[in-house]
């Protein structure tokens, strides 16, 4: 089992959706979704995403387990980490890069936990969350694919990244989609 | 679980000079917080073993920092509308009702239930106790002095929890600010009103190495996103402690995003949000 996880910002929206609709049903790896979301606005967004994903979305309780075939969505307020017994855990820390949820804590926990068998993606964006937790994946033997900026409405986030890591793949949506649906 | 043996190390020490024990606590966060306390203080891991050893101030200042305080006014509004709704009418002929909030942080939430509970007319009958392993937060929660930028944006949930029915939209209420704060936005002050301030009883207290910090049995128990800076082992003994605290009809209240998975489930029923225990 794979473990992907995609990390988003302002106007990552459309990719994501895009990405869920287009995956199979019964996908065999896991994903973690990692989205900033409008301040005071907690509810309705796994709904939202739900709507046209063929996996289910779920925003994971405290210390439940990683299970295949399932998006998991970063609960609005916490951080999201993965520890070594594939549990969740979630945190109130201070907002990092102004951010709670923070990409670069999931991911780099992501990194930590699965290193090899893990797959970061980081799509359109306007600060810099989730450029070191890139790094970390990479660096711990996992694979990275940046959405290609000039496809992202804001370019900041996926420019930070790319400027820090060698990625693996610069890739438009429609590519991002092609190689998760191959992915063994 | 810890493997790292320079961090079995620092938590070993933290419990053999002082007697607080994060060994299960959960893995990623902890680490988390010992990386940001080596570069705040500028030591490798090493350093900082020593510091702790040498410096009794220094380690309770380490052991602060490890604490994650965060804490809102009537933070998860549909929470307290299950308390306010399913909870409180439940205990209306109680004379006398026991309320603890474990891991009370900075007492954000601890006002929070003192104003819902004069709201309602029932805070004469309650006994409200609030501990927490951070004498910092304590201070400022006794105090009740908050600076008002960081609380005006849980205004709106104070608002839907007191002036809102979820189950009657027709129903609403007036409650104003003035009523419980003083508030004064040029000196960025934000302080609970004197008459409410003494309401509740602030105790240092630790969850993980000390038992039942007041002599009494609980109607309610919130241990809101305490228990997500532990791992399953002591979420679980915890379960099964404040089960023993709590009056056979008592609930408990977790945070948004946790639950009881483990065996300790079978001693509780969920209703909704809430925990009720079970008595066999
Ligand atoms: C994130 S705050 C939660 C505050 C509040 N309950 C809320 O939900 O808004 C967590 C609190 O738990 C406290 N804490 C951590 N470990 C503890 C322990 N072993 N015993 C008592 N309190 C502890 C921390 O000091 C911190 O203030």
């Amino acid at each position: 089992m794979q473990n992907i996880v995609i990390g988003g910002s302002a106007g990552s929206f459309q990719t994501v959706t895009a990405i869920l609709s287009s995956i199979p049903r019964n996908y065999p790896h896991a994903i973690f979704l990692c989205l900033h979301r409008l301040k005071n606005v907690r509810g309705g967004f796994v709904e939202a995403l739900s709507l046209k994903s063929n996996v289910p979305i779920c925003e994971p309780y405290d210390k439940d387990s990683v299970m295949p075939g399932i998006a998991y969505l970063a609960p609005a307020n916490y951080h999201m980490y993965v520890d070594a017994n594939n549990q969740f855990s979630l945190s109130t820390e201070e907002p990092i890069n102004h951010s709670r949820p923070s990409i670069d804590v999931t991911f780099c926990s992501i990194a930590k936990t699965f290193k090899s068998n893990a797959i970061g993606i980081l799509l359109s964006g306007a600060n810099k969350d989730g450029a070191v937790g890139l790094k970390a994946i990479k660096d711990a033997g996992g694979t990275v694919i940046v959405q290609h900026p000039d496809e992202c409405q804001v370019k900041t986030m996926t420019t930070a990244a790319i400027k820090i890591t060698e990625v693996d793949h610069i890739m438009f949506t429609n590519n991002i989609i092609d190689y998760l649906k191959n992915l063994k | 679980m810890f493997e790292d043996p320079d961090i079995l190390t620092f938590i070993r020490t933290l419990r053999d000079y002082a007697g607080y024990d994060f060994s299960n606590y959960s893995e990623k966060s902890f680490l988390r917080r010992a990386e940001k306390i080596m570069m705040d203080y500028k030591l490798d891991i090493h350093g900082l073993i020593s510091k702790v050893k040498s410096d009794r101030l220094f380690l309770e200042k380490v052991v602060k920092d490890i604490t994650v305080n965060t804490t809102e006014l009537f933070r998860d509004p549909q929470v307290w509308h299950a308390i306010k709704y399913r909870i409180l009418p439940r205990l209306a002929s109680k004379r006398e009702i026991n309320i603890w909030h474990a891991g009370c942080s900075t007492g954000l939430e601890v006002y929070s239930m003192i104003i819902l509970l004069n709201e309602m007319g029932m805070l004469h009958r309650c006994h409200i106790y609030a501990t927490d392993l951070n004498t910092d937060v304590l201070n400022t929660a006794k105090a009740g002095v908050y600076s008002y930028r960081s609380i005006s944006e849980f205004l709106e949930n104070f608002n839907k929890v007191l002036c809102e029915n979820p189950y009657n939209f027709d129903e609403h209420l007036v409650v104003t600010h003035e009523k419980y704060f003083d508030i004064n936005k040029v000196k960025d002050t934000f302080k609970i009103k004197p008459e409410f301030l003494d309401k509740a009883v602030f105790k240092k207290h630790d969850l993980v190495t000390e038992p039942n910090p007041f002599d009494v049995a609980y109607d309610i128990i919130l241990c809101r996103n305490v228990l997500i800076y532990f791992n399953t082992i002591l979420q679980n003994k915890l379960f099964i402690d404040f089960w023993n605290y709590l009056d056979p009809f008592g609930s408990l209240v977790l945070g948004i995003h946790e639950s009881i998975i483990g065996p300790p489930s079978a001693k509780y029923e969920k209703k909704g949000l809430i925990y009720n225990k079970k008595v066999f």
